[in-house]
């Protein structure tokens, strides 16, 4: 038996950052392990520039993701005015009503978006003693630190996360003891699930890494460059990531 | 204190294009698999810190809108006994905080202490211009560079504190912004439209060449946006160094910007100044959460406002009854009924 904390992930628009260089910002279709390790640390009111706190994050657990519904790709045209060094140096800028007032120049960027997203995330302790336990967890997601958000400061999230800890054999029996719905199946009266898109299998997909007991097999393994190494110098190492799908028969 | 304060708005546009791509459309989401009109985050932010409306509401209202200050401050200068020429050139660097002196250089003119563009002046920048110069006068000597830098301290301090800075150069100087906020989004299902327009040229007579001078084409949307914003209010009073008075202004600048100025997008073809129909506020410890499932099924009916706010109460209620309550206090301003006002909400904002 392994035990697990259970979360909820919806918002209209949300953004799980991929590799990225330059003016092209892409999003992966799930949350990857840096997204939920800067979540559990938001939630924690561990600050990015906390080193050991941040370590002890990516260290100490496994994650594993279950998509219901990957949701629509959107690219957003984003442009932005930033004032040259030049003028910088003539005027000071102490606010953004300032830096504007001088000759600005516009910088670009494509940043992807998913829209209607739906995922479900399980956490599971690495070893015997994680540096919160997975009660201190749940407690810190209902009554966050800092601002939640989907991978992007503007994509807050548009359901409580409704943290709930399950003892199972494995994620799929995990998933099944899973109460997302809340009394009067709010969750599934918003058709959430229902229209999603392109989803084959009712049950979603399964994302895990190594380590975790899936209780299905993997059809596919994916290399991801996720796995924070250190958070100050902005370097990730790459990890595999099993797929499969989850039945309905549950 | 709560830590966090979410505001939803409800803001209803008549046709306009305010955020646009790269091929000068209105900007889409898909939300419910229907199409949206979206303005980003980062047009809504813009618009609402470059206003005057954030400036003077943090200055509470009263204060001095004006090119010419450096114009009064040397004259403060001279009164004292400073001498003309070093009065003008401190009038000038003390201006020159306030905004881009007009003249690079100074030619002794009144307009050579002009800065370009009207600036706005609280009570407490100008006695604190008023206390510079009189040090000046006592001492005869150079207002220093950290002095000149203290004038404009709560403006920067508010907008830096509430919207975050960011220099991956030196990263030291970071600030985390302490508001988010999501993307506005219709109720309903919009299709972006096409204006074919033309235009004469009034001197053409006719006689070699009829027809339009100049064919073009714009993409317009019309629509009732929802907003939600969430900002953590402890965060927001540690940036600003604990200081709960100014945290305070500062958040009620954010309700009045948020509740009245809209992106300046295409205002001139367009004139979409909108203000919020409804503003709920909420405050508490939970974890925020937007309500935009209120409108995941999109709106169709006649009576779309009414409809929206109906539906948002109700999705509201709904969330606290299957996840427990979300939020401990609330104000409402409804501009639908006539109900609540900004001050309500400000009152709640701020508490």
């Amino acid at each position: 038996m392994a035990r697990y904390l259970l979360f909820q992930l919806y918002a209209p628009l949300a953004a799980w950052g991929d590799v990225a260089v330059g003016e092209s910002r892409p999003s992966a279709t799930r949350p990857g392990r840096s997204a939920l390790i800067g979540l559990l640390g938001a939630a924690l009111g561990i600050r990015r520039d906390d080193e050991a706190g941040q370590d002890g994050l990516a260290k100490g657990y496994r994650f594993a993701v279950r998509e219901l519904a990957q949701g629509s790709l959107l690219r957003d045209y984003h442009t932005a005015q930033v004032p040259s060094r030049a003028a910088l140096k003539k005027a000071p800028a102490y606010t953004r009503r300032d830096e504007l007032a001088v000759e600005v120049n516009t910088i670009l960027s494509a940043r992807d978006y998913r829209c209607d997203g739906y995922w479900q995330v399980a956490v599971e302790a690495t070893g015997d003693s994680p540096p919160h336990d997975l009660e201190q967890l749940a407690e810190a997601l209902g009554r966050p630190r800092f601002n939640l958000y989907l991978g992007r400061k503007a994509c807050p999230p548009a359901l409580p996360l409704q943290p709930q800890i399950v003892e199972a054999d494995s994620l799929q029996a995990a998933f099944a003891q899973g109460d997302f719905t809340g009394p009067e199946g709010f969750v599934a009266e918003l058709g959430l699930i229902a229209k999603g898109h392109g989803l084959e299998q009712e049950g979603g997909s399964l994302y895990w890494e190594a380590g975790m007991e899936a209780g299905i097999s993997a059809r596919q393994t994916y290399t991801r460059r996720d796995h924070p190494r250190t958070r100050f110098r902005w370097q990730f190492d790459e990890r595999q990531e099993h797929h499969g799908t989850l039945s309905t028969e549950e | 204190m709560n830590r966090f304060l979410q505001l939803h708005l409800l803001t209803s546009y008549p046709p306009s294009n305010l955020n646009r791509d790269d091929l000068g459309r209105p900007k889409t989401a898909m939300m419910g698999g229907e199409t949206r009109l979206r303005v980003s985050s980062q047009s809504l932010k813009r618009a609402w810190r470059t206003s005057d409306t954030f400036v003077e509401a943090l200055q509470g209202h009263v204060g001095t809108r004006t090119k010419e200050m450096g114009n009064r401050t040397a004259k403060l200068l001279t009164d004292t006994g400073v001498k003309e020429k070093q009065a003008r050139e401190w009038a000038r660097a003390i201006a020159e905080q306030f905004g881009k002196l007009k003249k690079a250089k100074d030619d002794g003119s009144e307009e050579g202490l002009h800065i370009e563009q009207l600036a706005h002046f609280g009570p407490e920048e100008e006695a604190g211009v008023d206390a510079l110069c009189k040090a000046l006068a006592e001492r005869q000597s150079a207002p220093e560079a950290e002095e000149l830098k203290l004038l404009r301290g709560d403006q920067q301090a508010a907008d830096i504190a509430l919207f975050g800075r960011m220099l991956a150069a030196a990263p030291r100087f970071n600030v985390e912004a302490a508001a988010q906020v999501a993307h506005a989004i219709t109720v309903h299902k919009v299709a972006v439209e096409d204006d074919f327009f033309t235009a004469v040229d009034d001197l053409n007579n006719g006689e070699e060449d009829m027809g339009a001078g100049h064919m073009g084409e714009t993409e317009f949307g019309a629509g009732l946006f929802y907003l939600y914003v969430c900002i953590d209010r402890e965060l927001l009073v540690k940036n600003l160094q604990g200081d709960r008075e100014l945290a305070n202004k500062t958040l009620a600048a954010l309700v009045e910007s948020a509740a009245t100025v809209s992106p300046t997008g295409k205002q001139n073809s367009f004139a979409s100044r909108a203000r919020a129909s409804y503003l709920l506020a909420e405050t508490g410890n939970q974890q925020p959460r937007s309500l935009s499932v209120a409108f995941l099924e999109s709106i169709r009916g006649k009576t779309m406002l009414k409809e929206a706010i109906e539906r948002l109460t109700d999705a509201r209620d709904k969330m606290d009854r299957v996840y427990g309550s979300c939020s401990d206090k609330d104000a409402v301003l409804n501009a639908y009924t006539g109900e609540g006002s900004l001050a309500d909400v400000i009152a709640c904002a701020t508490e």
